[in-house]
């Protein structure tokens, strides 16, 4: 077995006195992808960070047995993770007033919040205000990639011409054939494991080795198959096959803690951003990267309005710095850049940076979750213990809602995420009443033969959905907060009932005994998929980036980021983030060179 | 469903109970860690002796050992669970745990004329079920107490050695090679 043990490059000493040829703000997916990109065109690119560096293999310890661990998983004493019910009943920000000495995000709340503890942002330090949001935010190298999710899909010109298909929104200033050869290079990059479908809505990628399928699943397929509609193995941005050109990722061994815990790999065959693209960038010799800064301001040189760098705090000493760039590119992550855009206030841009057209931090949309169901897959009670979760995930259905049909109810569609069969701790055991020796019989005949799937669901762009800046509100580096003013509506609250109604007809149809449904729609933001705050489009009037992700008002501005995308689709962005992204810097580097940014 | 693969039964319970338990409750027993008598007279981190030696009774008679695999008193789930409790910042939760127990030897006297621990093993069933009748709409104190216990008693058993290996024999965790587990799509 070659497990890769590569040790990261050594940390180089940073020079704020020249001027780089670009300034990266954020290293998860979108400022990797940047990083990546643009070194390997020869440009000098310092990024900033506003997290830690984390020594993430000893933050993850994907092997270890829960019983090797103090508190099996759970965070130290004094930590809490906020509740569906805080999200709910209060108001952010969440963590204010609370006794507790650390206050997290709910994935802290998740089996193993002991191995994310340093990932996920303390949310006493970080507050935010207005309507209710459950917001996730990792600030250490690579962000959120360190532990995200792994689904990684493409959009199609159902989403891109979503308006054309529907009239609603704006159409993107792209189409799928613009972005395909950058999905290619992304999936040949970093690797992606899944099954060819030939869906016109759900493209395929540059597959490597797929995962498998549990009993319980193939079962739901073959009923699905029946009735024309797709369930595949999860299309996970993971190497499953090992990358020749990666020297710090190993391939996948199926160990499965990724779908375990919280997410991360430690050996990371599941792509995350620092081993995936900054390690990389770095080996060129063109890229710095400077942790633990906080950036707060893009500089705007006073003559010609034009960006000049980033004003930055270092998050530990909070002394002041200027980074310097001939082009400044936001990847903080949809919301934390609309943030830096309207912290960006001078007398050219008196609205915040790139805002002439008022649109930064609206159009904000996402994806909607929470409905979902469990089956009972009765011919596997009482049958052997078999190896079903070895793997990055489960399966997907794809959408089918408002592709041929038009539902009477809502408009767009969602997908559903799902997986059966064994797993280290049997989840139905709070299900199972009573105690004692049939208790525990039925808990353990009952192990893997549940079959579950929630949905994720387009959430509709609108103007009036938003952030502003809080006027009084401050995080602990003295910035000023985001506030949130942001509901679902009625759309998504049809689309959340059909999710329950079609996920019940689906596993009865496959002979599979509903034993569960959800209804709750969870509080907004809860996908960790927000989008939309820095649109792009071809009208500076209601756009705020072209299609290369460029400022509108500043030409030398790029937000690389979700921000940029004009509408959710139900299909997850990272993958569609690094793409954009990809094609954005390719651009830049393309128009650099010649002079003309 | 003619098309969905058969299950794989070619490893016979029997065979993969046996691979399992020498390799784990073994060295287990004889490393003397784990002692299958009830604890008595011996105080916990937080819990007093008598406390302690009434939660140890009450999670194995949640999760007892059976012909399949021991039980959370060999999983030590007591131990866990005071041992989460003694670490605790948060006296709400501890003196919950504190009542729940009294209320549990509050019931026992009612029912039984005497304390939990004092009573028949019937009688202690007995009381258990009292507080489970509640389970899916508690509106007692033992009732409440039920859910917490129970669920702290599970937490404590499948994360346990025993748990995990004797108990739900799980195969994963572990470096797959050559061929993965499963069923191919197609």
């Amino acid at each position: 077995m070659t497990l890769v043990k590569v040790a990261p490059p050594i940390e180089q000493d940073v020079d704020l006195t020249q001027t780089y040829d670009a300034v990266i703000v954020g290293s998860g997916a979108a400022g990797g992808m940047a990083a990546h990109v643009l070194t390997s065109r020869g440009m000098k690119v310092l990024m900033l960070e506003a997290g830690k560096k984390l020594d993430i293999n000893q933050e993850l310890r994907s092997m270890q047995w829960p019983y090797d661990h103090p508190r099996r998983g759970d965070a130290p004493p004094g930590s809490h993770h906020l509740s569906f019910n805080e999200y709910t009943i209060r108001k952010p920000p969440y963590a204010k007033g609370a006794a507790f000495k650390h206050v997290y995000s709910y994935v802290g709340g998740w089996g193993g919040s002991d191995y994310v503890k340093n990932i996920l942002v303390d949310e006493k330090d970080h507050p935010y205000t207005g309507s209710n949001y459950a917001w996730v935010r990792a600030r250490c190298l690579g962000g959120k990639t360190n532990i995200w999710g792994r689904l990684a899909l493409r959009l199609s010109d159902y989403d891109f011409k979503a308006k054309t298909h529907d009239g609603y929104g704006e159409d993107w200033p792209i189409a799928y054939a613009d972005l395909e050869p950058y999905y290619d290079k992304v999936d040949l990059y970093l690797g992606i494991s899944g099954v060819k479908e030939n869906l016109p809505h759900l493209p395929d990628s540059q597959f490597q080795r797929p995962s498998k399928l549990n009993w319980g699943e193939v079962k739901l397929r073959e009923s699905l198959k029946k009735a024309g509609q797709v369930l595949t193995p999860y299309r996970a941005g993971v190497t499953t096959d090992g990358l020749k050109h990666n020297k710090y990722r190993s391939k996948c061994y199926g160990r499965g803690a990724c779908d375990r815990r919280p997410g991360g790999c430690d050996i990371h065959a599941v792509f995350d951003s620092p081993t995936g693209l900054i390690y990389p960038a770095m080996d060129t010799g063109h890229l710095t990267v400077r942790p633990n800064s906080t950036a707060h301001e893009v500089l705007v040189d006073k003559n010609t309005g034009r960006a000049r760098g980033v004003a930055f705090l270092d998050s530990v000493t909070r002394k002041s710095y200027e980074a310097k760039g001939k082009v400044v590119i936001l990847a903080a992550s949809t919301l934390e850049s609309a943030r830096l855009l309207l912290l960006s206030r001078s007398p050219q841009h008196p609205n915040g940076l790139g805002n002439s057209s008022g649109h930064v931090g609206h159009n904000f949309c996402e994806h909607v979750m929470g409905p979902g169901v469990t089956g009972l897959i009765k011919e596997l009670v009482g049958k052997p213990h078999t190896l079903d979760d070895g793997r990055p995930g489960g399966f997907y259905i794809p959408r089918f809602r408002n592709l041929k049909d038009r539902q009477p109810g809502f408009i767009r569609g969602y997908g559903y995420e799902g997986n059966s069969g064994h797993s280290m701790f049997p989840a139905h055991v709070m299900d199972t009443p009573g105690f004692g020796g049939q208790f525990k019989r039925s808990v353990r005949d009952h192990s893997g033969a549940f079959i579950s799937m929630g949905a994720f669901g387009e959430v509709l762009p609108r103007y009036e959905s938003y952030v502003d800046l809080d006027p009084e509100t401050k995080d602990a580096w003295g910035i000023p907060v985001l506030r949130f003013h942001y509901h679902f509506s009625d759309n998504e609250r049809k689309m959340a009932e059909d999710m329950v109604a079609t996920g019940r007809e689906m596993l009865e149809a496959a002979g599979i005994e509903v034993v569960g449904t959800d209804d709750k729609v969870l509080t907004e933001g809860w996908s960790i998929h927000e989008l939309g705050t820095a649109r792009m489009g071809n009208d500076p009037k209601t756009s705020v980036l072209n299609q290369f992700q460029q400022s509108h008002d500043v030409r030398n501005l790029f937000v690389v980021d979700g921000s940029s995308h004009v509408s959710a689709s139900c299909q997850n962005p990272t993958w569609t983030i690094m793409a954009l992204a990809w094609r954005s810097c390719d651009h830049l580097a393309d128009e650099f060179r010649k002079g003309n940014v | 469903m003619t098309d969905a693969p058969k299950h794989p039964e070619s490893l016979s319970r029997r065979d993969m109970i046996a691979a399992t338990a020498a390799a784990l409750v073994t060295p287990l027993l004889q490393g003397g860690a784990v002692s299958l008598q009830p604890v008595a007279g011996v105080p916990g981190k937080f819990l007093t002796a008598a406390e302690y030696a009434l939660l140890d009774e009450l999670t194995e008679l949640i999760i007892p050992a059976d012909d399949h695999s021991p039980g959370a008193r060999a999983a030590a789930v007591a131990a866990y669970i005071d041992g989460r409790l003694a670490e605790s910042l948060e006296p709400d939760w501890q003196a919950k745990w504190r009542s729940g127990l009294q209320a549990v030897d509050g019931l026992s006297r009612e029912l039984n004329a005497k304390p939990f621990l004092e009573a028949t093993p019937d009688q202690r069933v007995a009381v258990l079920t009292r507080m489970a009748a509640g389970e899916a709409d508690p509106k007692t104190a033992p009732e409440r107490f039920f859910g917490e216990l129970k669920g702290w008693t599970a937490r404590g058993y499948y994360t346990s050695k025993i748990g995990i290996h004797l108990d739900q024999e799980y195969k994963g965790n572990v470096y797959q090679r050559g061929e993965f587990a499963g069923y191919d799509a197609k």
